[in-house]
């Protein structure tokens, strides 16, 4: 029987974890075993997304291919699910769990993939093509940690609606500055690409060879006869090595919600001057919740440098990118931590379903199978057809219909899907899942 | 029959149980004292009245209308005044303008504005003023100014005396006592020797619920009676 | 190598000191002053709507630029529609006129429209809500307009030229007078401007719900116990707000550094938050003074940045600048009473 708050996914603690998976009075289990049922969840939702380029090879060469080509996200718009969800990821660690609407968040996702870049085109000093890609990963993180230090020291001592315009405003700043700085490159406004290195950036161990994938959809390296079946196309190699590196992430973030630092981050959010009163340096634990999002989103675009290999200031730095990963939130619930990246897959999915991109999934060739020529080219109004209308209403425009459903998520779904079932069954799922396996 | 009647009364802000069952009778014409320590649920119990915190449970009558679940500006346009704690003027507004705001009927704020300044004729003197550069005791009159051209019939006072100097209480007690004549009054007062002599009848509250009540004549602000719920 | 950085400085600054003088000869400074005051006009008008709304209802209201797009297409839809070739000068101001009073009706009504069915149900929620809820209509109504926009083959992107061409070739000329050159176009918004501040000071000053909206900016809840439906209060000043941003966006229609595009919605969003936080969240008076604070700026550094820096962000950029620094300096703006984040 779960306690329920009038601010959900203040169930999301340690103690609750804890507290519901004890073994049965008189049993001992081995720590795996604990930590195994702890996890179900996580292992089964890790395993789905790892088997996931596989099932949709299979699902595509199969006789329904028609259905799930239309719907199921292509592989190489699930690796911008990773990265872009490990981006909403971080503006949910700090927005949601402490409360601080970062709007300003773009500004370190694009800092972490302008370094990438630059620092790959030999623009600055000490580093250069050379520097392993996880290094200049880690080297953007911390940049944008001196960034959010910076931003956050001015931006903290305000709350609410206030701290939200001026991360806003910060970003933005940076956003013209990128925009219009010719050192990033001889057109700012058309973004940057990498030049300074023809072959794909490595994940990996540094220096060690064989424990290297480069990803990128051309310049991945393809893996054939792994585990002597298996064979991964180099896009398919980016979504596991990307993946992997998301992974790690998410389970650094996790562990510090769920630790005494994360503790205090949600008691600033519930009330924070009763969090001050009790003796918590509550400006600290904001910088350093902030220091933390940032970190990782600076990782987020790193990888985005590293697949797509080029960025603008439009797709790293504008408002907007922000937006994507509010949305995100909102969708999959904030203060969940997982949420967002479900949201940014169903956000993803939908915009590729409805996307006007050639044949390569998506509802009107869909449609065009299935109902047949004759009735796409049925007139409904002043000569347009029903393919038409399908094109002009609904292909490329996503962002109408997530922006309709976003609404209503507000209003009658405020705690995002994730949220609402943790409201449910009271608790995270995994703990939920793990009672289960008791 | 009374005119406002509280019965049973719950209030919780958040989790908070402030009321605890308030039973409150007023009738026409008095004027009713809420006593007690600080916290104990007078204010609360004029702000339930206006619906300002709803109740969660219990019943409020005015005229024998319930009360529960209007909305404030419906409440307050049944003619219920509130003059609040630390008087809550628009301090960006004038005099003027804070007086017409209270008046119900556009057409009749001339008027209003004329009987205001005759009650008050030192409002008159800085009516272009904004509120906000009112001494205390020129804002305490203008709340009350403020009760009084909104045609109410039930005024509710709460702690009019606060951070006033004593010539200016006694001032204000003139001017409550002037309006009693002819509205009812409800006063949250812990200035003791104040409420007594103002008030008809009083209640002593004491976490969230009555505990005393009774008529002022019989007692007086030395009285034990009264002193072991108030503060030392 | 020391002598060489010394002489390139000095000829840095001396080229400064060159562009100052030039800078702050009567012509070129009368010039910007127009500029900067028609900038101006343009930002009162554009921030004004944000600015009531938030301080009567503490509602940050993100669809504001749209409704300013959404207006801008109204309009010059009206224009292009009225206006032919032939027409006069005078015609088309009237013409210009009328579209002004039909566009405020329409954005008033859907205003109001919005206020009751998407913002009242959630006005008891922490405000963070209402940013997000104002987020998602902003990113439907853009799409929206986009779909529209080009199924009449009008490319959503670039302004409409279509409704550019509507204005009276009076105004997209320049006037010389007293060594000043001024654009017709920038002498009629300034004029637009004072119009709009006037009839919104009147309205606040002098009318029976300007009276109750100056006073719920200030205590709500004291004035619903003073008798006053606060709620009606709150769907008039919204759909007023609203209003006055379509009506921005008409006068936006006409001046080629705006233009009526889809992209108009950001572009408005931002300069309005900036304008009505350095102002004041919740005053007009402090939105008026920043705006002319911003407009200032914007035509000063327009002026530096076509004259001596290369560097096409300076205007957003220090204006963003000067955001930041009243935030960490006076966070509630030049006339803000205190640091209102909601209600």
């Amino acid at each position: 029987m779960a306690i329920s708050s009038d601010t959900a996914n203040s169930s999301d603690t340690a103690d609750e974890t804890t507290a519901s998976t004890l073994p049965a009075a008189g049993r001992t289990d081995a720590w795996y075993v604990q930590y195994a049922r702890e996890h179900v969840l996580h292992i089964a939702v890790i395993a789905f997304l790892a088997a996931y380029p596989g099932i949709y090879s299979l699902l595509v060469n199969s006789p329904v291919s028609a259905e799930f080509v239309a719907v199921l996200p292509r592989v190489e718009t699930m690796v911008t699910v990773l990265y872009f969800g490990l981006f909403a990821m971080s503006f949910d660690f700090i927005s949601g769990y402490t409360g601080y609407l970062s709007f300003g968040h773009a500004a370190f996702y694009g800092t972490g993939a302008y370094f990438v870049i630059l620092a790959t085109n030999g623009k600055f000093p000490g580093v250069g093509p050379e520097t392993p890609f996880v290094a200049l990963l880690v080297l953007g993180g911390l940049l944008a940690v001196a960034l959010a230090i910076v931003i956050g020291a001015l931006s903290f001592r305000l709350s609410g609606v206030y701290f939200a315009m001026i991360t806003l405003g910060f970003s933005q700043v940076l956003y013209v500055f990128v925009r219009d700085w010719s050192f990033v490159g001889s057109a700012p406004r058309d973004g940057i690409a990498v030049t300074g290195k023809l072959s794909g950036f490595q994940i990996g161990v540094p220096g060690v060879d064989a424990l290297n994938l480069a990803i990128g959809q051309l310049t991945g390296d393809a893996v054939e006869g792994f585990l002597g079946v298996l064979s991964f196309t180099p896009t398919e190699v980016s979504y596991y090595m990307v993946g992997l590196v998301v992974l790690v992430s998410y389970f650094a973030m996790q562990r510090i919600i769920h630790s005494p630092f994360g503790r205090v981050m949600i008691a600033i959010r519930e009330n924070e001057e009763r969090a001050r009163a009790i003796g918590y340096d509550t400006f600290r634990y904001k910088l350093g919740a902030f220091a933390i999002s940032a970190f990782f989103a600076g990782i987020a675009g790193g990888l985005l440098a590293g697949f797509k290999r080029s960025v603008t200031p439009e797709s790293g730095f504008y408002f907007l990118v922000a937006g994507d990963a509010l949305l995100a939130s909102v969708l999959g619930g904030f203060g969940t931590l997982a949420g967002p990246l479900y949201g940014h897959l169903f956000d993803e999915t939908v915009r590729e379903f409805l996307s006007k991109a050639g044949g390569g999934g998506g509802l009107l060739p869909y449609l065009r199978d299935h109902l047949g020529a004759n009735t796409m080219a049925t007139e409904l109004y002043n000569g347009l057809t029903v393919a038409e209308a399908i094109d002009t209403f609904l292909n490329g425009h996503a962002a109408l219909y997530v922006g309709i459903l976003f609404v209503l998520f507000v209003l009658y779904v405020p705690n995002g899907l994730l949220g609402t079932l943790r409201d449910r069954y009271g608790g995270t799922l995994s703990t939920v899942v793990a009672r289960w396996f008791q | 029959m009374s005119l406002l009647s509280l019965s049973n009364v719950h209030t919780y802000y958040g989790e908070s149980h402030v009321l605890e069952g308030i039973d409150i009778d007023v009738h026409e014409g008095e004027v009713v004292a809420l006593i007690g320590r600080n916290g104990v649920g007078k204010t609360t119990t004029l702000r339930s009245v206006l619906q300002l915190t709803q109740p969660r449970d219990g019943s409020i009558t005015y005229r024998g209308e319930e009360l529960v679940g209007l909305g404030t500006h419906e409440v307050a346009q049944r003619g219920l005044g509130w003059i609040p704690e630390e008087r809550r003027m628009f301090g960006q507004l004038t005099v003027e303008e804070n007086i017409r705001v209270a008046v119900p009927d556009a057409g009749d704020e001339a008027a209003a504005l004329d009987q205001a300044f005759e009650t008050f004729p030192d409002l008159e003197s800085r009516r272009d003023a904004d509120a906000s550069d009112l001494s205390g005791g020129q804002q305490q009159m203008l709340a009350l100014a403020r009760g009084l051209v909104g045609e109410n019939d039930l005024l509710l006072v709460d702690e009019p005396s606060e951070g006033l100097a004593p010539l200016i209480v006694d001032a204000v007690a003139d001017a409550l006592n002037a309006a009693a004549e002819h509205t009812t009054i409800l006063l949250v007062e812990q200035n003791l020797p104040l409420a007594l002599d103002l008030a008809d009848r009083f209640y002593v509250i004491d976490h969230g619920t009555v505990v005393d009540s009774g008529d002022t004549s019989d007692v007086t602000a030395d009285d034990d009676r009264l002193r072991r719920y108030l503060s030392a | 190598m020391n002598g060489l950085v010394l002489l390139g400085d000095a000829l840095v600054l001396s080229g400064f000191v060159d562009a100052l003088v030039d800078f702050l000869g009567p012509s070129n400074l009368g010039t910007v002053l127009l500029d900067g005051l028609a900038k101006a006009a343009l930002y009162v008008m554009i921030a004004s709507g944000l600015t009531l709304v938030f301080g009567l209802m503490g509602v940050l209201n993100f669809a504001h630029g749209s409704l300013t797009m959404v207006g801008a297409y109204l309009g010059g839809l009206l224009l292009v529609l009225t206006a032919g070739t032939a027409t006069g000068g005078v015609t088309r101001i009237l013409l210009f006129l009328l579209a002004v009073v039909t566009v405020f009706a329409i954005l008033a009504a859907v205003g109001g429209l919005l206020e009751v069915g998407l913002i009242r149900p959630i006005y008891d929620r922490p405000p963070l809500y209402q940013i997000l809820l104002t987020f998602g209509v902003t990113l439907a109504l853009d799409e929206f307009v986009r779909i529209v926009v080009s199924f009449y083959g009008i490319q959503p992107i670039s302004e409409w030229q279509a409704a550019l061409a509507t204005k009276p070739a009076a105004l997209s000329q320049s006037y010389a007078f007293a060594g000043v050159s001024a654009r017709g176009l920038a002498l009629f918004q300034i004029l637009f401007g004072v119009a709009t501040i006037v009839a919104i000071w009147a309205f606040l000053t002098k009318t029976r719900y300007g009276l109750f909206v100056r006073a719920g900016s200030e205590d709500g809840e004291m004035l619903a116990a003073l008798g006053v439906d606060v709620q009606r209060v709150f769907t008039l000043v919204f759909a007023l707000g609203t209003g006055i941003a379509g009506v921005a966006g008409v006068l936006l229609a006409w001046d080629p550094s705006w233009g009526a595009s889809v992209p108009l919605a950001a572009e408005t969003l931002l300069p309005a938050f900036v304008v009505v936080i350095i102002g004041g969240l919740g005053t007009f008076r402090g939105t008026v003074v920043a705006a002319g604070i911003v407009g200032m700026t914007d035509a000063t550094m327009t002026w530096w940045f076509q004259n001596f820096v290369d560097f096409t962000g300076l205007p957003e950029m220090t204006i963003f600048l000067i955001l930041v620094l009243t935030l960490v300096w006076r966070p509630q703006g030049l006339y803000g009473v205190s640091e209102v984040g909601g209600h």
